[in-house]
């Protein structure tokens, strides 16, 4: 009987938790299909009902919203960046990780303290390498922006790759593989949990950056935004009274296939973060 | 090693390769400029006769290639404005456009603007309280002279102020309707001449009255109404400002009392306003016309407009004051096609499109017989503009201006918590306003 | 430290000089002239083909030299002197240009053309040393154990097996040279210089003026506040960083505990209720919350209906001229609010990797504890805490850098609605809830101060990058690596 009492005030405070961490997300959601467009301060729940913020998104675009537009120009981009990102960081991981050369942690600890440098610092200075090789306003300019220096996020997948015993690779050499074959070979489908955990993060980041892409896109014309700033921008001073609810849909419907890759990621994230280090 | 040696030669070679040539691209914009000008010119020499006095038609006959412009308009004005650049290509048949229009609010324009000049449109829409950043930045084509009718004339004198710097206009004025003023509603209060009697009728209702005093932009209508003034100065960036002369602290004991009410309340954005009068809470607000629509729907019959109303300081009943506002239309010096853009930019501001835009819009004209006419003064909140205008004054205030009196508005709204003494808090802020750019 | 086996991989100044000197003293009349021909070295010594690929290097070089590195650095020192001018026919409409100087492209270009120069001379410095080991294989006595030299093709093989690494950093490099070090070194340049509103290319010049700026963030006057809004935003920023990684790295653990203990029933679905909350992209979310807390938000329109307004002004919480609670808008409430929305923002996360790490929890540990006695407080303190911060310890200093640069979760809750109500700070454009980040942001972006920006990133730089150094010697010199390996 103890146990059960115990249990239940056990599952109730994990309700009250719950529901604090998705109350906003609730909010979200319900504000999506209020028929009032603005904010609304005094309910919780919208007055009236309506799907319309939905339909404007796809159907109906206009000069703010160009929500089809947005979506597929952060998906190519996604993808690319995705690519790019993913390989890079596998190169570097498998250099530092499984090969040995002279200055090996000199450039990896230069690589690590480069990572801390703020972004937003040199984002003027990037703007104006990319304006001096012509790829601002460009989505190609986007993933260089996202995928070039990604590089140095090498720690978490290499942190991995350190724990795969040696005596694989070694194997592999003496039957005369070559890295390269050790490498896509043995490697990487050794490396899939981790593999798969990079892709999903690197895909993710263009769908939340704001300050990059609001300096890198700066035309005005909307067709051309990421969704982060198409839908940064409807909570213009201007638009925010008009465009409140709008804001809300796109942000619910951007969410739903993050939210699936999170719950796919879940698994991965466990696995391949703290596999490095917990079996090392 | 060597090999160390050949995988940095092929970074080298490759960033080399990109960095060189698109440096040899991009080297010097100014001078293809120059040769591009000098081309044209000459085109022109050979194929109009020099004596040729209409420059529009000079530069139809110099134009041979497609002329590229982008431009900027805020979001609410795209339809309305990719309407007039059609109809803009219809009147130069022989010219090819290609011109695209973007969307970027005008209270704001200056930011992206002046992030990369260079990059910046040829054609773009602002607020006149930009002006002086935007010339000081080297965004402003001055308007040297007009072709197709004459800025200076034709539009308020107000709004050629505004758009005039050191005796050179910068811009062509569109609106004049970006000043703020008072909404009230009309079951509510039965006289808006003062506060004092509008806090009172407010407090029998059981109602606020709501501004933005914790704004620079707003609070400046206290102290310019009690003859306090802030300027900018020659150099274009820093201030002069005499809020902390004597008799100031009168204004600032003013706005705390006001704020101790507990009826007259500062609303820290739009959305507070909006939000307070739609469920009711609010039943007056020294607002602009971009809020009128939300207004208006939450008021219905009962909607009205005002001049500001007066407030007592230091016994005395005193008018406020305000920035007035008007949007404008600017043309960057460095288009490729400067001539062309200013032409557009008449377009856009001509008396005719005026009144289109009022018509389409509801915007008020800039344009002075657009302005007199029946129609637009039978709307409220652009009525009430004008009423104002009588107190209004240009902006003309540097960007050190703005974090400091945002603060002191703040302070003084909130009671001065801390207990500060009146005239440091004021001499403080001037401080700061005056302050260098460092 | 036990370190003797990684010395090889750490770089020698003087080992490497030294070679240098070696090829060129011991060299042959070949190799001596590969210090003007490089390709020389190399075509007579068989490998003809490199010793073309590296003539064209130099070609390549030389013309980058006069054509694109000389004219700006020409101008490097004066970061240019002709002004923008632009005029206008006012009858032909034309407009026509000067060729003025761009500070910036100067300044810019100047870094590049550097770089590539310091790289270059770092290729020649190899190119010397592999040519004179080719010299020393070449003249080496015939015998069984004399090496012989690689082919090109053979060169080329060797870039994807013992030379592997090469080939697999070459783009990276690459990368990171484009998007990171010389963005880096022309903002730490322009710390240097006097780029502000008032110097903003293309229009205005700006130029050098040594360490001004950096004397000004230490000044102290009423006019020039740097120095007093700087005290205060680091001392704010450590603290916050400090607050956001040990509060969301606590919660998180705990959190985990909770959900993994035997007592939870459906542990999967409760997780998964938590990551929902984090996929919805940060900045939607910091945007909702933000106004859901504004000061006529909804949850100041509930706690006002609710009477806990009342209350919280009857206890001085909340000062007396107010009718709202000021959740974003006053000093300490804001701060206050930003640690709890990050905790909600980041605690998701934690929760994700502590459930990792506590699933690897050796039991035997906490089997033997129970039986002495220990209760579950005292197994958390003495057993598990201790390590799950072994285990992440490292990632705890990376955490607390990057807290030190959150800039999203500052900027979007307090950017336009928090107004400070210290003169002092607001006369350096500065407000009480800025992280250094957000502060040299709003510099950049609303006010283009660019110098000061700049002086404060360098700032943020170091500090993070001392951090860093701090967690390096665990995380690279690595006691995990050496394990398996």
């Amino acid at each position: 009987m103890k146990k059960k009492v115990g249990s239940f005030f056990h599952h109730l405070l994990l309700i009250i938790l719950v529901v604090i961490w998705l109350i906003p997300i609730l909010w979200l959601v319900v504000t999506a299909f209020s028929g009032y467009p603005g904010i609304n301060k005094t309910h919780f729940f919208p007055e009236t009902w309506t799907i319309s913020n939905f339909t404007t998104l796809f159907l109906k675009p206009d000069s703010v919203v160009q929500y089809g537009r947005w979506f597929s120009n952060t998906l190519i981009i996604a993808i690319f960046t995705c690519i790019i990102s993913t390989v890079f960081v596998l190169m570097v991981s498998y250099a530092f990780s499984c090969m040995r050369f002279k200055g090996r942690k000199t450039l990896m600890s230069l690589s690590l303290i480069l990572n801390m440098f703020p972004g937003v610092l040199s984002m003027i200075a990037v703007y104006f390498v990319l304006k001096s090789l012509g790829l601002t306003n460009s989505h190609l300019g986007m993933i260089i922006v996202y995928s070039a220096g990604s590089g140095l996020g090498y720690l978490i997948v290499k942190g991995f790759m350190d724990t795969v015993p040696v005596s694989l690779r070694e194997a592999a050499r003496l039957e005369g593989a070559s890295e390269l074959q050790i490498f896509t070979k043995i490697m990487l489908p050794i490396c899939k949990p981790i593999i798969v955990y990079q892709v999903i993060n690197s895909f993710l980041l263009p769908w939340g950056d704001f300050v990059f892409a609001k300096l890198m896109l700066n035309s005005g014309i909307s067709k051309d935004y990421t969704v982060a700033i198409g839908l940064y921008n409807m909570l213009d001073r201007s638009l925010v009274n008009q465009y409140f609810s709008i804001f809300c849909a796109g942000g619910f419907i951007v969410s739903i296939p993050i939210s699936i890759l999170f719950i796919i990621m879940q698994k991965f994230y466990v696995e391949g973060v703290t596999g490095g280090s917990v079996k090392g | 090693m060597k090999k160390k040696g050949l995988a940095l030669l092929m970074a080298a070679t490759l960033a080399f390769g990109a960095l060189v040539g698109c440096g040899g691209g991009e080297a010097s914009p100014a001078a293809e400029d120059s040769t591009q000008a000098a081309d044209d010119s000459a085109a022109s020499d050979d194929s109009a006769p020099a004596t040729n006095e209409d420059a529009v038609a000079n530069l139809v006959a110099a134009t041979k290639d497609t002329v590229a412009m982008a431009v900027w308009a805020s979001e609410e004005d795209q339809e309305f404005t990719q309407g007039l650049i059609d109809s803009f290509k219809s009147q130069y048949p022989d010219v090819t456009f290609d011109i695209t229009l973007g969307a970027k609010s005008e209270a704001d324009a200056k930011d992206d603007v002046l992030a990369d000049v260079e990059a910046a449109p040829d054609v773009y829409a602002f607020a006149d309280d930009q002006i002086n950043e935007l010339v000081n930045g080297g965004a402003l084509q001055e308007v040297v002279s007009t072709y197709t009718y004459d800025v200076k004339d034709e539009n308020l004198a107000g709004s050629v102020e505004a758009a005039t710097l050191n005796g050179k206009l910068y811009a062509y004025p569109m609106t004049a309707d970006n000043g703020y003023f008072l909404y009230y509603d009309k079951s509510v209060f039965s006289n808006v001449d003062s506060l004092d009697s509008m806090i009172s009728e407010a407090d029998a209702a059981g109602k606020k009255i709501a501004m933005m005093v914790s704004n620079a932009w707003y609070n400046y209508a206290f102290f310019k109404g009690a003859g306090f003034d802030v300027s900018l100065n020659e150099d274009g960036v820093t201030n002069t400002c005499n809020w902390n002369a004597s008799g100031a602290t009168d204004v600032a004991q003013a706005i705390i009392d006001l704020g101790k009410t507990g009826t007259f309340i500062d609303a820290k954005e739009d959305a507070d306003i909006v939000t307070g009068i739609t469920d009711g809470t609010i039943a007056a607000a020294v607002s602009g016309v971009w809020n009128a629509d939300a207004i208006k729907e939450a008021w219905g019959d009962n909607f009205a407009a005002a001049k500001l109303p007066t407030f007592t300081c230091g016994g005395k009943q005193v008018q406020m004051s305000s920035f007035s506002g008007y949007k404008m239309i600017g043309v960057n010096p460095h288009s490729k096609n400067v001539g062309w853009a200013m032409l557009l930019a008449e377009y856009l501001t001509n008396a005719e499109n005026q009144v289109a835009r009022f018509e389409a819009r509801g915007l008020g004209p800039a344009n002075t017989e657009a302005a007199a006419s029946e129609a637009v003064q039978a709307s409220p909140a652009i009525a009430a503009l004008a009423e104002q205008a009588a107190y209004a004054t240009p902006q003309r205030v540097g960007g050190n201006y703005w974090d400091p009196a945002n603060t002191l508005g703040l302070t003084l709204i909130s009671g001065n918590p801390d207990g500060t003494d009146l005239q440091t808090l004021l001499d403080n802020a001037v401080e700061g306003i005056t302050a260098p750019v460092e | 430290m036990k370190d003797n086996t990684n010395k090889k991989e750490r770089f020698s100044f003087v080992g490497y000089f030294k070679d240098l000197v070696t090829a060129i003293a011991k060299g042959d009349w070949s190799v001596k002239l590969s210090m003007l021909f490089m390709g020389a070295g190399y075509t007579f010594h068989k490998q003809v083909i490199k010793g073309i690929l590296v003539t064209i290097i130099e070609i390549a070089f030389i013309m980058m030299c006069i054509f694109y590195a000389a004219p700006n650095l020409a101008k490097f020192g004066t970061l240019g002197t002709v002004q923008f001018e632009q005029v206008l026919d006012p009858l032909t409409l034309q407009t026509t240009v000067n060729d003025y100087d761009n500070s910036f492209t100067i300044l810019l270009n100047s870094i590049i053309a550097l770089f590539l120069i310091v790289c270059f001379v770092f290729f020649w410095i190899s190119n010397m040393k592999s040519v004179y080991r080719l010299q020393v294989i070449d003249n080496a006595p015939d015998s069984l154990l004399k090496k012989r030299i690689n082919t090109f093709i053979e060169d080329i093989n060797s870039l994807f097996s013992e030379k592997f690494h090469l080939t697999l950093l070459a783009l990276p490099t690459l990368g990171v040279i484009l998007m990171n070090i010389i963005p880096i070194f022309v903002m730490i340049a322009i710390a240097f210089t006097n780029y502000d509103q008032s110097h903003m290319p293309p229009n205005a010049l700006f130029t050098w003026v040594g360490f001004a700026n950096f004397k000004n963030i230490l000044a102290n006057s009423m006019t020039v506040t740097f120095g007093y809004a700087f005290k205060k935003i680091l001392g704010w920023t450590l603290l916050w960083a400090v607050l956001a990684t040990l509060t969301t790295f606590i919660f998180g653990v705990l959190l985990a505990m909770f959900i993994n203990s035997r007592t939870t029933k459906w542990p999967k679905m409760w997780r998964t209720l938590f990551i929902v909350a984090i996929a919805v992209p940060q900045f939607v979310t910091l945007l909702l919350v933000r106004y859901f807390f504004g000061d006529t938000g909804i949850v100041n329109s509930i706690c006002s209906n609710l009477g806990v307004t009342e209350f919280l002004k009857s206890v001085g919480l909340v000062s007396q001229h107010l009718n709202y609670i000021p959740f974003l808008s006053s000093e300490h409430w804001a701060k206050f609010m930003i640690v709890m929305i990050n905790i909600w923002v980041g605690v998701p996360y934690q929760m994700l990797i502590a459930t990792g790490v506590l699933m690897n929890i050796p039991g035997d540990q906490i089997e033997s504890a129970k039986i002495d006695g220990a209760n579950k407080f005292q197994t958390f303190v003495s057993i598990t805490m201790p390590y799950v911060l072994f285990i992440q310890g490292p990632s705890l200093i990376t955490d607390f850098v990057k807290n030190i640069n959150n800039f999203n979760v500052i900027y979007l809750l307090t950017n336009n609605s928090f107004i400070t109500p210290d003169q002092a700070l607001a006369n350096s454009n500065a407000k009480e809830v800025d992280l250094l980040v957000t502060w040299l942001f709003r510099l950049t972006n609303e006010y283009y101060n660019y110098k000061m920006a700049s002086v404060i990133g360098i700032i943020v730089f170091i500090i993070s990058a001392v951090f860093t150094i701090l967690s390096f010697t665990r995380m690279i010199a690595g006691d995990r690596e050496g394990d398996y390996q």
